[in-house]
């Protein structure tokens, strides 16, 4: 306040006018109350102003200059002090700083120091990883073609050349390696790759060399009823696949020990039968040709199917083809071809029978399909089979054959009845024993048809043939009523079997051409009977240069007439006039047909006779009385 | 199965007899193939298949030979009895002729096996109960008096039958009444596994009675 008032003088006193007014109106403008300043200046003021006189209020102005001098140098006092603590400050930082500088070149020196060995370091340090990586390649890379030394030692086998479970492990490495080695052999490490080829190859000879002879000594072993196939050789033979050729030779070798067991099995049950005896060994039904050859040939089946199974199991871990297990199966079965040869042979040479011949042949027919379904069609028991069958075929035709010469031989003569004679009969009986073998047979059906026939011409035509020669020293009637009973024979019979058309077919005809003989013997019998088989005979010559059919001599009209009456009487009693013969043919059908075509030349010959008597040329007075009766009457009067 | 279908440790020849369509076939098939085979053809003489089960722990193989029932067949069929360790004799339950016929079955069953051979009777298509002709109680006297074992079969437990058999097998060779030296026993055995022990006893024990 005081500052302002004395500022106040000079501005006052430099402004015009009237500057008194203007100062006072200014202190009466001031409002006191709002001025906080101002107020505030006061009460300071108050504070040391406390007496209000003369002398004071002339030292007032520098009692205030007084206090704000001593207020101003106690402002100056005290920021001395906080500008000496500034400086202590500025002194410490600055020296901070220099330190820090002092220390980053430090750093950069060391730094630049230091690059080399780092640079060197990494590098070292990516050598080393490179060498580690190569390393591990390394190893991996032996790990991958090199065998341990325990998987060569597994190789070389046991001094007792047994093998163990890990020999199948380093074999199937040493084959690894030795593929890998042609990927190694593609890239630039041919070198490698041979050399760990050639040193994989010769280890693996040696190995399949060993397994050679140990699934060979093996498989030698392997005789007894039934083979202990180990698990091992059936690995053994696994791997031995990669070597056809021993493959093959221990195949032979499995195939030699079955064989001797499948001939020692055969020979047992042949000789020695079960247990105490029961089932009883096969020879003791060598009696019975059928039971001793079935017996042995289910036997064979039998076995062949257990081969086959045994086989199966000793390469179930190989691919082999059909081929190759039909061709030891072959081998294996082969021994008991010539033992099993022997006896049926003995059987077949020995038996007579034609039936029991043919069951036979029949039964190994059978028993080759059987076979069949298990060995392969060159399988030497098959085709021993085979041949037993052409011997049985051959031996039964002989019997045939043998039997029908036998009858041609001794040729017997017909009964007094005319019937079939006991030789025809039994043959027969013979021929439908063979024929029913057949129904009982499951051979394929165009052999049947063959057979048949064959068979068929080797009995018929010996018969036929032996009836005709029987019957040469018969009449005329009594032969065609002979041979028509034994063809009947032999047609009924036969009629009662498959593929005999032909032949029956053939015996028709002999048939029909002995009924021809029959019929016109009847119709000349009855013809005859009534005398009128003369004047039929005229009728039939009579030309018209000869003169009228009367005057022929024994063609007069009391003849005729005589004759007439005497075929009249005929005509009421048909079946008293017949050839003897008639009534001892066997076949009814046989009769009625004589009957009915005698009848029917009769009647031919009577109306031939009637015209002729009422031809007004042959003079013949009063027809009507020589011949009461037309054709038409004649004909209903006989049927 | 983990040791393969090969390791067995006995082989049972069994064979299967009785009247033509009484189903022989299809319980050869339905054992061996697991199938129920609605139409079987007749059997042309002999056909047979194989199946490996197991009785107490050993894997057996059965073989088994399926006869042809057609009388025309007899003879070849009879030459399959030997050997055969047991024998299945088949009859159909809705027809009283094919169970009529067992005892001739049976002769023939008696005569041409061994002595130890096991033979059981079996009731085919009793499914077929409402055309039933042969009651049970009859087929299990006739099986009493003739000590066989009785089954009463239809599709389900063809198994049982087959199995059963191999058991009744086992069991005479594990008491040792079946003599596994003997040839022509119907048990091959491979000598991988202990053997029972074989007794020199050979009483004619016939078929075992496990009724």
């Amino acid at each position: 306040m005081t500052e302002r008032e004395g500022s106040e003088p000079p501005s006052a006193s430099s402004q015009a006018a009237n500057p008194l007014s203007r100062k006072l109106n200014k202190i009466l403008e001031t409002r006191i109350d709002n001025d906080k300043e101002m107020l505030e200046a006061l009460k300071a003021l108050s504070s040391f102003f406390t007496d209000n006189n003369l002398r004071t209020r002339r030292n007032l102005r520098s009692d205030i200059e007084r206090r704000s001098l001593s207020i101003n140098e106690d402002f100056l006092q005290t920021f001395q002090a906080v500008k000496e603590q500034l400086d202590s400050v500025y002194s410490d930082v600055k020296a901070m700083n220099d330190c820090c500088q002092d220390m980053t070149s430090r750093l950069k020196a060391a730094k630049e120091q230091t690059h080399d060995l780092i640079n060197q370091t990494t590098k070292l340090h990516a050598e080393s990883q490179k060498l580690q990586m190569k390393s591990q390649v390394a190893d991996a890379f032996l790990d991958k073609f090199q065998l341990k030394s325990e998987e060569v030692k597994s190789l070389r086998g046991n001094r007792d050349g047994s093998l163990s479970q890990e020999f199948f492990q380093s074999l199937d490495k040493v084959k690894k390696i030795h593929n890998d080695c042609k990927v190694l052999l593609r890239t630039n490490q041919q070198t490698a790759g041979l050399e760990i080829m050639e040193t994989m190859a010769l280890h693996q000879e040696s190995a399949y060399e060993r397994l050679y002879r140990w699934a060979q000594n093996d498989c030698r072993t392997l005789t007894g009823d039934s083979p202990d196939i180990s698990q091992m050789l059936c690995q053994a033979m696994e791997a031995l696949q990669d070597r056809p050729v021993l493959f093959r030779y221990t195949l032979d070798e499995f195939g030699t020990a079955r064989r001797t067991a499948v001939v020692r099995g055969l020979i047992d049950a042949l000789t020695r039968g079960g247990p105490g005896g029961t089932p009883r060994p096969i020879e003791l039904h060598s009696h019975d040709p059928l039971r001793y050859v079935g017996d042995m040939l289910a036997w064979l089946h039998q076995a062949a199917a257990s081969e086959k199974e045994h086989l199966q199991s000793l390469l179930k871990k190989c691919s082999v083809n059909e081929d190759q297990i039909h061709d030891v199966l072959g081998h294996v079965t082969e021994g008991v071809c010539r033992p099993f040869k022997v006896r049926v042979e003995q059987v077949l040479v020995a038996e007579q029978d034609a039936v029991t011949l043919y069951k036979l042949h029949n039964l190994l027919k059978f028993y080759h399909n059987t076979i069949g379904q298990i060995l392969s069609k060159e399988a030497a028991l098959l085709t021993t089979v085979t041949e037993i069958q052409d011997l049985s075929h051959r031996m039964f035709f002989n019997s045939l054959n043998c039997h029908a010469n036998k009858l041609l031989d001794k040729v017997e003569l017909p009964p007094p009845d005319l019937g079939p004679t006991s030789s025809l009969t039994q043959t027969m009986q013979l021929l439908r024993d063979v024929l029913a073998c057949h129904d009982a047979s499951v051979v394929p059906v165009d052999d049947k048809k063959e057979d048949f026939k064959r068979i068929l011409s080797c009995v018929v035509d010996p018969l036929v043939q032996m009836c005709s020669v029987s019957a040469s020293h018969l009449n005329t009637s009594d032969m065609a009523a002979y041979m028509l009973n034994c063809i009947y024979l032999m047609q009924t019979t036969l009629a009662l079997y498959e593929y005999t058309d032909t032949r029956l077919e053939m015996l028709q005809a002999q048939v029909d051409a002995q009924l021809d003989t029959l019929v016109n013997e009847q119709a000349a019998h009855v013809l005859n009977s009534a005398g009128l088989a003369d004047i039929y005979r005229s009728v039939q010559q009579h030309q018209s240069k000869q003169g009228p059919l009367a005057s022929l001599h024994g063609c007069d009209a009391s003849t005729v007439k005589t004759a007439m009456s005497r075929f009249d009487s005929y005509l009421a009693n048909p079946d008293s006039v017949i050839i003897p013969q008639f009534g001892l043919i066997l076949s009814g059908r046989v009769r009625d047909s004589i009957k009915k075509r005698a009848i029917d030349l009769i009647c031919e010959a009577y109306k031939l006779m009637y015209e002729a008597i009422f031809k007004s040329t042959n003079e013949y007075k009063e027809p009507q009385g020589i011949v009461p009766r037309t054709p038409d009457q004649v004909h209903k009067l006989l049927s | 199965m983990a040791a393969g279908p090969y390791n067995y440790s006995y082989i049972f020849k069994y064979i299967i007899i009785g009247d033509m369509g009484v189903g022989k076939s299809c319980l050869l098939h339905q054992f061996t193939e697991k199938k129920f085979m609605a139409d079987c053809p007749h059997t042309i003489g002999v056909e047979f298949g194989t199946r490996i089960i197991e009785v107490s722990g050993q894997k057996i193989k059965l073989q088994i030979w399926d006869t042809a029932g057609q009388e025309r067949f007899r003879a070849v069929t009879r030459s399959y009895y030997r050997g055969a360790a047991g024998a299945l004799m088949v009859y159909d339950i809705t027809r009283r002729s094919t169970y009529n016929h067992l005892s001739s079955w049976l002769t023939d069953a008696r005569n041409l096996t061994n002595p130890n051979t096991v033979i059981f009777l079996i009731g085919n298509k009793s499914d077929l109960e409402a055309q039933r002709d042969v009651t049970y109680e009859e087929a299990k006297q006739f099986a009493d008096e003739n000590g066989k074992s009785i089954f009463r079969l239809s599709g389900e437990n063809v198994e049982d039958a087959f199995l059963d058999t191999a058991k009744k097998i086992y069991q005479n060779i594990q008491d040792g009444s079946l003599d596994l030296n003997a040839a022509e026993s119907g048990v091959q055995h491979k000598p991988a596994t202990p053997r029972g022990p074989i007794s020199t006893d050979q009483a004619p024990q016939k078929e075992g009675c496990s009724c």
